[in-house]
């Protein structure tokens, strides 16, 4: 499967294990804290000396904020990923199995839930579950990012779970089902052996894509003001740098860059995924 | 012999947007075993529907039976899925029309034969492959050692219908269902594959029933032969017997539409005009009647039954072809 892989696939692959490195080691790293602010080197741009990607309006350096937005970033898109591509898959895939009732008000919650704009359904959520009405008693960071992302798997779940059940849908009714069927096999070992392997390649597919727009969603709800609140996203950082966009540009472009960079690595290394998943392709 | 499978009044039903559907109506066989068994039809007759629906594997909420299913004893009718599961595989396997879809078309061949035989035969992973190999000799697959390590869409139509085979005959049934096993086929595929069953059969000592609308199939290859036709069975006797006197005229229609090298080039080859009945309607007469070159005012009016020439031979028709040999 680690065969000769394409030079854009191997790109995707280091910008993503940089991330993770810098994600999960972060704290571990000799990197200025986020909350230290430089005051004597305001706004200073990229390169500069100490500060490899600068510093923002405040004195904060851009390249701990960006580890520390990393850090949370894809905390936040990976969890909500992942439990909504087993929750969806789980759904999308029984229900396309089993047929009957199950599978039609699954499918009539997916429709509701994607019929309600994204950001709406988010913010809403946050506001109900992530705000408090007394200022004195603010709802603690963890239960903000807890509805963060369960407000964003709630996106997820009706989109990984279409596509889970259509590409169960029209696995189900091959003849080799039948004919697993006619050979003595229960429907578990059915799901878990002949329909599973073959939907995984388009769900690995778009939960990669989902990836870059849970990144994306974060984004935008900390621009609205809406995000996780206490701790920096790559999506506050763009919320902060967007005042200063006219005198000092790369404190809005660095977290751009790297959220266009992610987003395109996640989309690059899921269509490579599926290729490689499906052994048609992976011969080829 | 003995009859290992017997249908006694068969009925199968769908429910569709435009009524019930009637797919197989009150059909009674026996099979004996090792016997050879053609059921013969044009699409929508109920043939394919007539096998998955004996071995039980018609499923979802819009299927009515009726009728009884006895096998090798047993009476399968009314048993649940997961009793009827004992029967699969071990008592009666099927293979299916198209080689290409199924198999399942990511994983590896032995995979595939093998896991019948770790489920149902609780096989180790080392003798399910060995068994599995084995049964690609059997098959005539080339080189079967390497063949287990490939995948469906690396091997030849007529390759993979030999796979299914080996996955049929993995836990020794002692009913083979084919339905349209040569119809993806090309012709001289078709001839091997074909010729493979038969001597499968014979050596197993299985029966068989070859589920097919081509009546050249059935000629060589099968004892009986039954004539299906709108879900009714319309003809039926020994398969030389029914190709020397054909009684019902649906059958001689079928046969006069096959090509022969005989018949002059540019000749028209006949067809039977018309459709097969709405199977959501009722019809009193036969169900043949408004396709019928010998239809008589009777025949759009009383139902034909089933009757017997006395010689094993049956046929559901007024006005039956006479016997033209007198041999």
């Amino acid at each position: 499967m680690l065969k000769k892989q394409p030079i854009s696939v191997i790109f995707a692959a280091a910008w993503l294990a940089i991330l993770l490195f810098f994600a999960l080691f972060g704290p571990f790293l000799p990197i200025p804290d986020t909350l230290h602010s430089f005051e004597d080197s305001l706004s200073v741009g990229i390169f500069s000396q100490g500060h490899i990607l600068g510093t923002d309006s405040n004195g904060y350096d851009m390249f701990a904020q960006l580890v520390e937005g990393s850090r949370y970033s894809l905390l936040i898109a990976g969890i909500s990923v992942t439990i909504g591509a087993l929750i969806g898959s789980i759904v999308g895939i029984l229900g396309a199995f089993k047929q009957g009732i199950f599978d039609r008000i699954a499918n009539a919650l997916f429709s509701v839930v994607l019929s309600i704009p994204n950001l709406l359904l988010s913010i809403t959520l946050i506001a109900v579950f992530g705000t408090s009405p007394d200022p004195s008693n603010p709802v603690p960071p963890s239960r903000r990012l807890i509805v963060v992302i369960v407000s964003l798997t709630i996106v997820i779940v009706p989109i990984l779970g279409r596509i889970a059940r259509s590409t169960a849908i029209s696995w189900s009714n091959r003849d080799f089902v039948t004919a697993a069927r006619s050979m003595g096999m229960t429907d578990r070992q059915i799901i878990v052996r002949h329909i599973v392997p073959n939907v995984m390649p388009a769900l690995m597919a778009i939960a990669f894509l989902a990836i870059g727009v849970v990144i994306v969603a974060e984004g935008s709800l900390s621009l609205l003001g809406a995000g996780i609140g206490e701790k920096t996203t790559w999506g506050s950082m763009i919320a902060r740098g967007r005042s200063d966009i006219e005198y000092y540009p790369h404190i809005l472009f660095v977290p751009i860059i790297a959220v266009a960079l992610t987003v395109i690595s996640c989309n690059r290394l899921g269509d490579q995924v599926r290729r490689n998943l499906d052994p048609r392709e992976a011969r080829l | 012999m003995s009859t290992l499978l017997s249908l006694r009044n068969l009925s199968i039903q769908f429910d569709t947007v435009r009524g019930r559907l009637n797919a197989v109506k009150e059909i009674s066989l026996d099979i004996e075993s090792g016997e050879s068994v053609g059921i013969v039809g044009e699409s929508g007759s109920g043939k394919s529907v007539l096998s998955r629906a004996t071995m039980g594997i018609l499923h979802g909420g819009n299927v009515h039976k009726s009728g009884d299913v006895t096998f090798d004893g047993n009476l399968l009718s009314g048993l649940s899925a997961q009793e009827l599961r004992e029967f699969w595989g071990t008592g009666m396997a099927m293979i299916f029309q198209d080689p290409m879809t199924s198999l399942n078309p990511v994983r590896k061949i032995g995979t595939q034969i093998g896991e019948a035989l770790r489920i149902r035969l609780g096989m180790s992973k080392d003798d399910a492959n060995k068994k599995s190999a084995e049964l690609l000799r059997l098959v005539r697959v080339p080189d079967p050692d390497a063949t287990l390590n490939k995948y469906p869409f690396q091997l030849s139509g007529g390759m993979r219908q030999r796979v299914m085979i080996a996955i049929a005959l993995a836990c020794d049934p002692k009913l083979l269902f084919a339905d349209e096993p040569t119809t993806a086929l090309d012709v001289t595929v078709q001839a091997q594959i074909l010729e493979l069953l038969d001597d499968l059969r014979k050596s197993l000592n299985m029966s068989m029933v070859l589920v097919t609308h081509d009546l050249g199939v059935v000629a060589g290859h099968t004892d009986r032969v039954i004539v299906m036709y709108a879900g009714e069975v319309v003809e039926s006797a020994k398969t030389t017997d029914l190709f020397a006197n054909m009684r019902m005229p649906y059958t001689e229609a079928l046969f006069k539409s096959i090509p022969t090298l005989d018949t002059p080039t540019g000749t028209r080859l006949p067809t039977i005009e018309g459709r097969v009945p709405d199977p959501t309607q009722e019809n009193p007469g036969c169900s043949f009647a408004s396709r019928c070159s010998y239809v008589q005012e009777k025949c759009r009016t009383e139902h034909p039954p089933l009757t017997s020439d006395g010689n094993d031979h049956h046929y559901r028709c007024w006005f039956p072809i006479q016997v033209r040999s007198t041999l």
